[in-house]
């Protein structure tokens, strides 16, 4: 089923798009809401915030991964290990961030 | 200093909450005819159903929550809790992330068992319902995490 396959390669790669700006300190879009400005830079500090941008990020990594399963002609993968690949992403991505909790609290 | 959407930023996060009410039951009922479909039974009807539901009701929740975030940032966070409850921020930016990955996997799993037939092998039908329950699952975690920050220090309120 190409749906099945588009959306299970959408999602792995938005878990990869998601983590790998954040923890890479990529450049990406930043947003000052106090000064109303935005940035595309790897450098926020203060109450400057990226979040939109790394969700920018993963939301083009993801689409971009389906679209290009969507269009492809390639044999396709076994289900079963796609759905175990996008699984194991998405539970590296939270065990991560829970990582992250549990360390300064 | 104003920051953007702070004049209606209750009224925001009221929407913001229903949405999200909405979106961990459409997402629930989801995983549960997926996981019906999975064990043989015929839900098509439900899946396309809640399919829609489901990822609507979580894209408008998301778009109210990024809407509200930047007064989040400037008055209950740095305002607030960054002084008298560090680890609630921590939770929150947690929450966050669960958001996002909820965000991807219940789009992907709607996507998907929209088009799942009722003769779809075993595998097609076990990965829509282990996307769609682990959608569900962070769905209902973000949820929770919200309610609580809420609780602790609301938007909108001194």
């Amino acid at each position: 089923m190409r749906e099945l396959r588009a959306a299970l390669w959408g999602v792995s790669a938005f878990a990869v798009g998601y983590l790998l700006p954040g923890t890479l300190r990529l450049p990406t879009l930043a947003y000052d809401p106090v000064a109303r400005t935005i940035g595309f830079t790897a450098q926020v500090s203060g109450v400057a915030m990226r979040y939109y941008g790394d969700l920018l990020w993963a939301c083009a990594a993801g689409s971009c991964a389906a679209a290009a399963v969507w269009t492809s002609r390639r044999r396709a993968r076994p289900v079963a290990v796609l759905t175990g690949a996008a699984l194991s992403l998405v539970a590296l991505d939270v065990v991560f961030y829970l990582s992250r909790l549990l360390a300064q609290v | 200093m104003t920051v953007v959407f702070e004049g209606g930023a209750r009224a925001l996060l009221l929407v913001h909450a229903v949405l999200g009410f909405t979106a961990v039951f459409a997402t629930t009922h989801h995983a549960v005819s997926a996981f019906l479909a999975a064990r043989g039974r015929s839900v098509q009807r439900q899946l396309q159903r809640f399919g829609w539901m489901a990822s609507a009701s979580i894209v408008a929740q998301a778009l109210f929550g990024l809407a509200l975030y930047p007064v989040y940032r400037v008055r209950v966070r740095f305002a607030d809790l960054e002084r008298s409850a560090p680890a609630v921020v921590q939770l929150f930016d947690l929450k966050e992330h669960l958001s996002a990955l909820a965000l991807a996997l219940v789009l992907g799993a709607s996507f998907a068992g929209r088009a799942l037939q009722p003769d779809a092998p075993a595998a097609e039908s076990r990965a829509v319902a282990a996307l769609s329950g682990c959608g569900a699952a962070l769905v209902w975690a973000a949820a929770l995490i919200g309610l609580y920050v809420t609780a602790r220090h609301p938007v909108g309120a001194p």
